[in-house]
């Protein structure tokens, strides 16, 4: 029998030294507590952290340190061996839950508070010490409870410490590794009118993404939890401002206001003193929003690589291409009997060409766009001599098209020249040109691809112009590899100049669009103005075309050539210089609405909400097509226009035709980096309602009604 | 004078341009006007500030769902609150936000069963389901009390005490806010804490 008691023994003592800390888990209605460990064991002198874990019921939530608007945060009331200290609760950063307008600071699913546990030097290895703790917390969903729990956990005394607990080691060292920390941040607070600016810079805040930075301030009563908090960039840091919560209206304001400071999936300890702000943490405007973090305003990425693809794909057909390709067609038609291999060979390089060129243009963009020149066709858009020069190159690519004079062809003929050199380099040139040319067709199509990519990281547009890059070489790399695809292409023929011919109306419509957009940006002397040039360009190109057919007849070009040169320098010249007269604002598209509108301002917003009005914001542009149909076809009808009167809605026009920061960060706000936005603020306050950027007669009608009824 | 009541107004309207969000009625301020407001009482009767113009004001919000308000009213603390402030002439408002549908909702039968049962000495129960008066006083939890005085002015606001716990052994030794603020105006004293924090239950918002 002895060698069974010396088993038992042995079984017994692996057992002391494997088994880890012992807890029992404690359901209290709401949620389950109990006690966990990092460690399997403590050494004498050493300390570990322990975490208090609750699981709650879906639904419920436990609170932070400070609570927000209402709760209570859990406490943990120690009984412990001699000799054995705890420290604090290491909170984990919280979320804001918020209940009807109040808002609070706290826990839902399951949470682990760590503590840090200290065994006194001189604990015995061997023995075990059980550490128990009376919980209390508040478990809320619409109602509170109060729950307590009286929860132990027995830990062995290891000499050189247990080594991490297999279950609950590495998720305790990912909680107080996430924990908010110190990061050197520099911080001051002022009071700015009504409102209290929060400034703080640092290394850490350089570069990040700022767009969910949020203030959680440990003291209840420094800031109004509900209120937004506005962000204003700076290259080092960041400004948020602040609703003063009651501590500023007592007797003394607060002296510190201290708290962490949650951006971009981290959280940062900051404290505050009143002063003036450090340096580098304002100026650069609200940040971006992004992948519809503010209510699914913004295009995702992978929808602008699929848009972008798509683009790339429609780009094939625009007439600046379509003649290249038909060329780069023809010529593999007529290799027909070389073998499959080189054809493919043929094809990809091609789609390099492409694929490169795409990527340097996009390189460029990216290059500009740190310069930190604002580009997006939007703001190229606002200003005057910009769209008077697109439409002079809509009228003059339309004039092409008809007939009048040929463009397309001389640079055809660049691109054979080389493409005939016949090896992979010409293919290579052929897929670099088939992009040049392409390019002023982009911006109609890309426009809000583009735009979009700018204002994000240089990688996602890379990606954009990757996927503009694919979509476009796609059809034609395919033909290479399956040649059977050919025979299904329309074959190049007399077609295409009916088609050419066909296609140059959209293009006069566009500059004819582009005149009514500059008649409302710089009035009737530019109407003047941009129809002289026109005239005068139209005869550049009716003598160019002469001249082309001069030459080609072998006669010389060079007097009629030199004329059209001439003539449309003078055009273009027209419309660049002077400058235009600015115009104010109210001869713009709102004062001839059919529905009475008043000019937006964030005054007037506050002012309006302040009456408990229901409002209608439109962030509208005369160059922003969609803007128009919106206008025209759903908002000035007799059932949008009977319920806004009915619902009693105020009716805010925000103009953004001519560049205006206000209105450029409302819409930052907002995700948007451009026209239309929608929002409906109810009778009541709270966050307005984003409409949909195509809007019908009902979604409108309802949201009126549903703002009106928010009250 | 006028011209100060102008930067008053100018300065509102700033907060009110910073708080784009905020509800409809700019935040109650300390020492500002109180909010106005009008509500049916727990017998039908339609009740206003603008009633007890003249007369100090206690609002308090509870609710019976609230554990946070069961610890003032179980142990007797708020009625014994109430009976001695408005034995000294004080209007106090007892104020129920609670919508229905949720459980602290009671309609006019229901409160007056339940001001029987509790023994209060409110003056009047407003029946705030609509939160118009909660609104009015941004109120945020229950309790949630606030002071106007004779002036019609807004001079405390915040919690009952500073203990902010559930416990009813925490009412031993609390410093009760309420009572030292009512103390202070009847000796014609400036209030010491005219702003505390609030605490306990949020207040349920009808949608």
């Amino acid at each position: 029998m002895r060698w069974l008691a010396a088993l038992m023994t042995a079984a017994l003592a692996t057992l002391a030294v494997a088994a880890p800390a012992l807890a029992q888990p404690v359901n209290t209605g709401h949620l389950t507590a109990e006690l966990v460990a990092q460690d399997q064991g403590i050494a004498p002198g050493q300390t570990i952290h322990l975490a208090l874990r609750q699981q709650m019921l879906p639904g419920w939530h436990t609170y932070w340190r400070n609570p927000g608007d209402s709760g209570e945060p859990t406490s943990l009331k120690w009984t412990l061996p001699a000799g054995w200290t705890t420290g604090d609760i290491v909170w984990p950063t919280p979320r804001r839950l918020p209940v009807g307008p109040l808002v609070n600071y706290g826990y839902e699913g399951e949470v682990l508070l760590p503590v840090a546990v200290t065994a006194p030097a001189n604990a015995k290895p061997g023995q075990t010490a059980t550490l128990s703790a009376a919980a209390s917390f508040l478990v809320c969903r619409e109602i509170c409870v109060p729950e307590d729990a009286k929860l132990s956990i027995t830990i062995p005394v290891v000499a050189g410490g247990g080594g991490p607990d297999p279950t609950w080691g590495a998720p305790i060292a990912r909680t107080l590794a996430d924990a908010p920390k110190p990061a050197g941040l520099t911080a001051a607070f002022q009071k700015r009118g009504a409102a209290v600016a929060l400034a703080i810079a640092g290394p850490v805040l350089q570069g990040a993404d700022l767009h969910d930075a949020y203030f959680y301030p440990f003291d209840a009563t420094v800031i109004d939890h509900a209120k937004p908090q506005t962000i204003d960039r700076g290259p080092q840091g960041l400004t948020l401002t602040l609703t003063p919560g009651y501590a500023f209206q007592g007797a003394a304001a607060p002296k510190a206001l201290a708290g962490v400071l949650a951006v971009d999936g981290k959280a940062y300890e900051v404290a505050a003193n009143p002063g003036a702000p450090p340096a580098g943490a304002s100026g650069l405007g609200p940040p971006a929003a992004k992948g519809g973090a503010a209510g699914g305003a913004s295009l995702g990425l992978l929808s602008a690589a699929v848009f972008a693809f798509v683009g790339g794909l429609i780009l094939n057909l625009m007439p600046c291409v379509f003649p290249v390709l038909a060329m780069k067609a023809a010529s593999l038609a007529a290799h027909g009997g070389r073998d499959e291999a080189s054809n493919r060979a043929h094809g990809l390089a091609f789609g390099a060409g492409v694929l490169v060129t795409f990527l340097a243009l996009a390189g460029v963009l990216i290059g500009l766009k740190a310069a930190g020149q604002a580009i997006g066709w939007g703001f190229q858009l606002q200003s005057p001599p910009v769209v008077a020069v697109l439409c002079l190159l809509m009228l003059a690519i339309a004039l092409d098209l008809s007939g009048v004079f040929e463009v397309g062809s001389s640079l055809q003929g660049v691109g054979s020249g080389l493409a005939s050199r016949g090896g992979l380099v010409g293919d290579v040139f052929t897929g670099a040109l088939a992009v040049v040319v392409a390019a002023p067709c982009t911006a109609p199509f890309m426009g809000a691809a583009i735009g979009w990519a700018l204002t994000q990281p240089a990688a996602a547009a890379m990606t954009v112009f990757l996927a503009l890059a694919v979509g476009f070489a796609a059809p034609f790399v395919a033909v290479t590899f399956w040649p059977g695809l050919l025979s299904r292409l329309p074959r190049p023929g007399a077609w295409m100049d009916v088609f050419r011919k066909a296609l140059a109306f959209p293009m006069f419509a566009a500059a004819a669009w582009l005149v009514w957009v500059l008649t409302i940006q710089a009035g009737e002397t530019a109407l003047a103005r941009i129809l002289g040039a026109a005239i005068v360009l139209a005869l550049a190109a009716w003598i160019a075309g002469a001249a082309q057919r001069r030459a080609a007849a072998g006669g010389r070009p060079l007097v009629l050539g030199s004329a059209a040169v001439a003539l449309a320098a003078i055009a273009l010249a027209a419309v660049v210089w002077p400058a235009y007269a600015e115009t104010p604002s109210e001869g713009g598209p709102a004062a001839k609405a059919d529905l009475a509108s008043e000019a937006y301002s964030p005054e007037k917003l506050a002012a309006l909400q302040a009456e408990g009005k229901p409002v209608f914001v439109n962030y509208t542009a005369a160059w922003c097509v969609s803007c128009q149909v919106n206008d025209r076809v759903v908002l000035s009808t007799r059932p949008v226009v009977d319920a806004m009167h009915k619902d009693g809605v105020t009716y805010l026009k925000a103009d953004w035709t001519k560049r205006d920061p206000v209105i450029a960060a409302e819409l930052a706000r907002y995700g948007r980096a451009g026209v239309p936005l929608y929002l409906v603020y109810g009778a009541n306050g709270g966050p307005p309602q984003i409409l949909p950027a195509i809007l019908t007669q009902g979604v409108v009608v309802k949201a009126l009604e549903s703002a009106a009824r928010r009250g | 004078m006028a011209y100060r009541q102008l930067s008053r107004r100018v300065i509102l309207g700033l907060a009110a341009a910073f708080a784009l969000a905020a509800p409809a009625l700019s935040t109650p301020t300390i020492n500002a006007p109180a909010p106005a407001f009008q509500a049916i009482d727990q017998e039908g009767r339609a009740r206003s500030l603008a009633e007890f113009a003249g007369k100090t004001v206690v609002l308090e919000w509870t609710s019976d769902a609230c554990p946070y308000s069961h610890k003032h009213y179980d142990s007797g603390n708020m009625q014994r609150l109430q009976a001695k402030a408005t034995r000294s002439g004080v209007v106090w408002l007892t104020v129920m936000t609670d919508p229905p549908g949720v459980s602290g909702y009671m309609t006019a039968e229901q409160v007056r069963a339940w001001m029987t049962k509790v023994g209060s000495h409110a003056t009047a129960v407003l029946l705030d389901a609509d939160a118009r008066v909660a609104r009015a006083y941004e109120a945020r939890t229950t309790p949630h009390m606030f002071i106007v005085d004779k002036a019609g002015r807004l001079v405390y606001m915040g919690g009952i005490d500073d203990r902010p716990y559930t416990d009813p052994a925490s009412l031993r030794g609390a410093k009760n806010y309420v009572a030292l603020a009512l103390a202070d105006l009847r000796a014609g004293r400036p209030i010491a804490q005219p702003v505390t924090r609030p605490y306990g239950c949020s207040v349920k918002y009808a949608p």
